[in-house]
């Protein structure tokens, strides 16, 4: 497989009991926090904030581990690259020719990186802890248009698919002698075009067996639609989007309405 | 029954295969050690329920599919030492869906994709495309856009376009689904002529019935082995067995087992030879 897992474990725990339209809004509210607060110390606890959601939704460690790889190498990248291209601030530490390295812009640089773990966790915590069905759900009910919702939750159910699709269309053509990496750029895209045209065509069929299949189940048949399930906001459901609120609204007062550096 | 290809010298084995497993990625055992020759010029075919790791096999005979662990050699070459693309001049694979590979404006540059990108000099791909053209009776439609085919041409392409390879063996991995009867016959004819002109065949199915008409040799696979490596009539007498494979003798066979206690030998696989044999059991009765 091309390495498509889906991000959404099922486990019994608060976060994924919670309506999912206070979690998009929470996560929502967690990331612009991320987004507002710049010292360290506080994006640190920010962090260690969002890493105890992580444990309380029973996070397994080999999927995090999974999802997060890719953010951890950006985080490193932050991290060296950060000092290198700011050269502001004092006491100098190094200096390298053109290249001068300060401890602000260390700090900086680590602050950065840590401030993009948030956002990446706490949307992760989103797509572990909630299924693609009642995403969809959420943001229907949120106000978007249910064809739209519809068409987004068929997308993502049929990423899977689409991925063992051109796997298939990829080992068909390399058995026909097709060498994706090998030869001159534009031979190279070229060679594309053998893989590319199959897809889209098997994704044309798809889409219009799709929409049979659809028609053929009344899909449509009236404009007031019912629901098999219903969200439900809960007292807790409550409680814990006016404590997320607070959670975002009190710093945020703070650093525009008090001027308090955060 | 065919001689044990063990005893084969080495030369006449085009594939073998040695200890082969495979283990997919997420752990899943598809092969547990699997041990096949095939000589050259046979007719195999390679039956077993879904699952029971026919297609992996196949993919590890054209370099798809690299094995765990195991040997598998093809014409007298160790296949990991082989690229897809070495491989294919020798192990023809026609995918199941034909669908996955078509991609050219008509049949004939479909066709002369595989050898082109084996890099055969233009009067050889000529030749090749036009004897593949011809084993696969594209003539009249060579000009057509090969997509808007009707399943049997876009079958027949497909298997064109891996034959202008001009590989000694021809892997089909179920060829025949959503045919009908006629084009069923129409492409194994095909498929015939070719293996009677020395090409190897190894045809994966499910369809006993096909299994029963045109292979010499049955391999049955179950859970990742070998079940059984017989003739055809040899495969067919062993119902039990077949069915730890999830697979049904031809409904003739069933008939020839129903009538055993009568004298009617169980390792009858055409209608004809049953009729036969009923024949000769009302002569022996008068």
């Amino acid at each position: 497989m091309t390495g498509f897992v889906d991000l959404y474990t099922e486990a019994d725990s608060f976060l994924h009991r919670m309506d999912p339209r206070v979690k998009i809004a929470a996560v929502v509210l967690l990331s612009l926090l991320a987004l507002i607060v710049g010292n360290l110390v506080n994006l640190l606890a920010l962090l260690a904030f969002v890493l105890l959601l992580l444990v309380l939704g029973r996070a397994t460690l080999s999927k995090t581990a999974f999802a997060l790889k890719f953010v951890l190498r950006i985080m490193v990248m932050i991290v060296v690259l950060w000092p290198i291209f700011d050269p502001s601030g004092t006491p100098v530490l190094a200096e390298l020719g053109p290249v001068k390295v300060t401890e602000p812009a260390i700090w900086k640089g680590v602050a950065t990186a840590v401030r993009v773990c948030c956002l990446a966790t706490v949307w992760y915590i989103l797509m572990f802890t909630t299924s693609q069905r009642d995403l969809v759900r959420a943001l229907v009910k949120l106000g978007l248009r249910f064809d739209f919702g519809l068409a987004l939750a068929i997308s993502l159910r049929f990423i899977p698919t689409f991925g063992a699709t051109v796997e298939s269309i990829t080992d068909a053509q390399r058995a026909r002698g097709l060498e994706l990496d090998r030869g001159a750029p534009l031979k190279r895209s070229r060679n594309y075009v053998a893989v590319l045209v199959p897809t889209i065509v098997s994704a044309l069929r798809t889409a219009d067996m799709l929409s049979l299949t659809l028609q053929s189940r009344a899909y449509g048949a009236r404009p007031d639609r019912t629901y098999l399930r219903e969200l439900r906001m809960r007292w807790s459901d409550a409680l814990a989007l006016a404590a997320v609120v607070a959670l975002f609204a009190l710093p945020a007062a703070a650093k525009y309405l008090f001027g308090m550096a955060l | 029954m065919i001689p044990s290809t063990q005893a084969l010298p080495a030369q006449d084995r085009i594939i073998s295969v040695r200890d082969l497993k495979y283990i997919y990625e997420g752990g899943v055992e598809a092969l547990k050690g699997l041990n096949l020759d095939i000589r050259s010029g046979e007719f195999v075919a390679i039956v077993g329920g879904n699952g029971s790791g026919k297609t992996t096999f196949a993919k590890t005979l054209n370099g798809l599919l690299r094995p765990t662990s195991g040997l598998v050699t093809i014409g007298g070459r160790p296949a990991a030492s082989m690229t897809v693309a070495e491989l294919a001049k020798t192990v023809g694979y026609a995918f199941q869906n034909p669908d996955h590979q078509l991609f050219s404006s008509s049949v004939e540059n479909e066709v002369r994709f595989g050898p082109r990108n084996l890099g055969y000099p233009e009067a050889e791909v000529a030749k090749k495309v036009e004897a593949a053209i011809d084993a696969m009776d594209l003539g009249p439609i060579r000009g057509h856009p090969p997509l808007s085919l009707r399943l049997s041409d876009r079958r027949r392409t497909s298997i064109a376009s891996v034959i202008a390879m001009d590989p000694k063996v021809l892997i089909l991995d179920e060829p025949t689904t959503g045919l009908d009867l006629a084009e069923t016959e129409a492409l194994m004819e095909s498929v015939c002529k070719l293996n009677r002109e020395g090409r190897t065949v190894v045809l994966i199915t499910h369809d006993m019935r096909l299994v029963a008409e045109y292979a010499h040799r049955v391999v049955v696979m179950a859970a990742g082995r070998v079940l059984l490596d017989t003739d055809a009539s040899g495969a067919f007498s062993d119902l039990a067995l077949l069915g730890q494979s999830n697979l049904e003798p031809p409904q003739v066979t069933l008939l020839a087992h129903r009538l055993s206690d009568r004298g009617v030998p169980k390792d009858i696989i055409s209608p004809e030879e049953l009729a036969l044999r009923l024949f000769m059991l009302r002569g022996d009765r008068r």
